[in-house]
């Protein structure tokens, strides 16, 4: 993404026929440590897991082979329907709340001001904390007699945060949203930054306040940006893990359990590998469909530069 | 296009990660033992934490004597049984190793991995005469013993804060109905009857273990274990569930108990600040408050058995809990006679001193020698005395199952509590657990 920008900010000052010329392509031989590295720990993983996915195999002894034992038995597990749910629903909210909130943070900080400098910089420091170190100090300051709902009970009631699935939901999506916006925020600082100065000193010239440049000059210039963040954040969001293992284990009874936690439910808890796996691999084809369709239907794939006519 | 590509590999990646979580975590199990035990060497496998002084004290005991030396390997915290379970049917297996007894070793007796003590306790019936009966059936697995106790006990208590109970002059409740009374006098005084840390969810399965088994005896529980699944469904185990149900909706445990934990020093808090009147929980209660509340320890910390029930068919003696922790052997050990030797220190006078000395209670025979060597006298001895004399001491379901059946269970008390499932939502639940 930032590649393509850059190319663009390039090309901007050269004849394109020589730009396009100067450019070899590397041959196979530089991809190959990467490649390497992604067959044995992506793919081969992978297929390990398929395989697995139609055994029968408690980590003792060898798997043995169960057919679509463990396929048919998922597709009729309430839980594994109900998880996948949860894990859109988790996915939606988390981009719901924190697309806007860094759009904004991430413009507001572009700004070169100093104070605007400092507070973006202090703004950063959740992301640097382990997510498990969040997770814990979130459920303390969660703790319904101790904690933050006890001093303010007008708005928490008494304080069972935990004890219902709108809750538990809540907060795994306020926490998630206090986590990873720093990160967002970046993207969108970035990119607010490489919003060339003419377009606002044009649109200056012809009137426009702050509200409309906003809109008609750096939202429709964020687009990659946005597009980038919100992969991320889909992606992020179907694979949640830690924040739900210390906030809610998966709790009230089923009600936050989401797919990779299911995940790690059958097969590090129950030590079911085979019925786990098959929750792992059902996880990665709706991760990919949904990551495909997000994909093609923002023109990622296409992927046009933001700055031509410039 | 590139971009396109180079972003679905990424994201293939991505996906590609929640996969890899299972297998490396099955590969890298880095144990410190390398299963060399042809070269005169036992391993002992151990659960990493600070009862390991005790442990490392004993095998230098053993070494000082045995020609085939005993090697203390430890696997620290939570990971425990992850771990066993990676390397126990590999060249890296241990021996000897730690185990909770029941459910936790059952899948490897299945396996075929464990070696039963029958043929060593014949020629040393001190093996299994020197140790309390209800624990060392624990590690009882379809007749056979697995397993020799070598920690401490850890039963299951009623815990009160005296001060609340004295200034709403409540008396410690002998049976089940001066409990539900005690609720309503300490609701009417504003305080939370009972501190429940439901947000661990084991808490919640202890009031489930003391009333099936106040109400119906031992029996349902290990016919329901043994796969009568009818035994869930019989009056007894509704008229339990019927009295859990009366506690919940008397207000017992107020309203916020699922966002409550014991293990973040939630509930614990509750009890020593005066906020709640009673607390369920195991033995260790005692001295987590003595770390985090000191002075309540010493001024309010009542501790008693749990209430009878009138009309149960369950002795009112019975315990439930933790019984002990286990040491099992397995089949292909080299040198049984060495371990033989060695579990033989597991009831000896010096393993008995160690384990008082850091607050951990023996379960063997010659323990009461030295009760007043230990750092409350007075609680080691209420305890004793409670599992010496239980007919009968229900491990906890949550280890009595295999572990498959962990996550169902704490899901199913959990929504029994909220209300989410009622009487037959719970024992359609408890009837579909796996028993192997």
């Amino acid at each position: 993404m930032t590649t393509t920008l850059a190319t663009g900010a390039v090309t901007r000052r050269r004849p394109a026929s020589r730009a396009g010329t100067a450019v070899t392509r590397p041959g196979f031989a530089w991809a190959l440590p990467a490649t390497v590295f992604f067959v044995l720990f992506a793919i081969v993983p992978l297929v390990l897991v398929a395989v697995l996915s139609f055994t029968r195999w408690n980590g003792l002894g060898s798997p043995e082979f169960a057919g679509f034992d463990n396929w048919n038995r998922l597709f009729d597990d309430p839980v594994m329907v109900k998880s996948l749910w949860l894990s859109l629903l988790l996915t939606l909210l988390g981009v719901a709340v924190q697309t806007p909130i860094s759009i904004l943070l991430g413009v507001w900080a572009a700004g070169h001001q100093r104070n605007r400098a400092v507070l973006s910089a202090i703004y950063f420091v959740p992301l640097l904390l382990s997510a498990t170190a969040v997770s814990v100090l979130w459920r303390a300051l969660l703790d319904p007699n101790f904690g933050i709902p006890a001093e303010a009970g007008w708005l928490f009631g008494d304080g069972n945060l935990f004890g219902s699935q709108s809750g538990a939901i809540g907060v795994l999506v306020v926490v998630g949203a206090w986590q990873f916006t720093p990160f967002h925020t970046l993207i969108y600082q970035g990119a607010a930054r490489a919003v060339p100065p003419v377009l606002y000193q044009a649109a200056a010239i012809d009137g426009a306040g702050t509200v409309r440049q906003f809109f008609h000059i750096t939202l429709p210039q964020l687009r990659n940006a946005i597009i980038t963040s919100v992969i991320l954040m889909v992606v992020g969001g179907l694979t949640t893990f830690d924040t739900v293992l210390i906030l809610t284990q998966g709790g009230p009874g089923t009600d936050t359990t989401i797919s990779a936690y299911y995940m790690y439910q059958k097969a590090f808890k129950g030590f079911d590998f085979g019925t786990g796996s098959a929750v792992a691999l059902l996880l990665v084809l709706v991760a990919t469909v949904i990551s495909l369709a997000v994909v093609r239907l923002s023109g990622y794939d296409r992927m046009r530069s933001t700055s031509e006519g410039l | 296009m590139r971009s396109h590509t180079r972003l679905s590999r990424s994201l293939a990646a991505g996906s590609a990660a929640v996969v890899l979580g299972i297998t490396l975590t099955a590969c890298g199990s880095g144990s410190g033992s390398s299963g060399d035990s042809g070269s005169g060497e036992i391993h002992v496998l151990v659960y990493g934490d600070a009862t390991n002084k005790v442990e490392k004290q004993i095998v230098d005991t053993f070494n000082k004597t045995s020609k085939v030396k005993a090697v203390l390997d430890t696997i620290p915290g939570a990971d425990y049984q992850q771990k066993l379970q990676t390397i126990i049917n590999t060249k890296q297996a241990p021996d000897i190793f730690f185990n909770w007894g029941g459910g936790s070793i059952k899948p490897f007796v299945d396996a075929g991995l464990l070696m039963p003590l029958d043929d060593m306790i014949a020629k040393d019936p001190g093996l299994k005469a020197n140790f309390l009966s209800s624990v060392f059936d624990t590690a009882v697995v379809d007749g056979k013993a697995y397993g020799v106790p070598m920690r401490g006990t850890q039963p299951v208590l009623l815990f009160s804060n005296t001060k609340v109970l004295a200034d709403a002059g409540v008396a410690a409740p002998k049976t089940f109905d001066e409990l539900l009374a005690a609720v309503q006098t300490l609701k009417s005084k504003g305080v939370t009857p009972i501190a429940l840390g439901g947000g661990d969810q084991w808490p919640t399965l202890m009031w489930f273990e003391y009333l099936y088994d106040r109400v119906a005896g031992p029996d349902l529980f290990k016919k329901a274990l043994g796969g009568d699944k009818a035994a869930w469904a019989s009056e007894d185990s509704k008229k339990a569930l019927g009295m859990l149900k009366q506690l919940i909706d008397a207000g017992a445990f107020g309203t916020n108990f699922d966002s409550v934990k014991f293990t973040d020093g939630g509930s614990p808090a509750l009890l020593a600040r005066g906020k709640a009147a009673f607390e369920l929980m195991g033995s260790w209660e005692y001295s987590t408050q003595q770390d985090a509340n000191p002075d309540f320890t010493k001024s309010s910390l009542g501790y008693g058995s749990f209430p009878t029930v009138t009309g149960g068919k369950g002795d009112p003696k019975n315990v439930v809990g933790n019984t002990n922790n286990f040491y099992s052997v397995l089949k292909k050990t080299k040198h049984p006679e060495a371990v033989a030797e060695f579990l033989k220190l597991q009831y000896s006078d010096e393993f008995v001193q160690g384990q008082l000395a850091i607050g951990n209670l023996p379960t063997t025979s010659n323990t009461p020698k030295y009760l007043s060597s230990a750092a409350n006298p007075a609680y080691s001895a209420f305890q004793f005395d409670l599992v010496k004399a239980a007919p009968s001491f229900q491990l906890s379901w949550d280890q009595a199952y295999p572990p498959a059946a962990i996550t169902p269970i704490h899901q199913a008390v959990q929504q029994f509590f909220n209300g989410q499932i009622d009487e037959n939502g719970f024992i359609k639940a408890m009837q579909a657990l796996p028993n192997s």
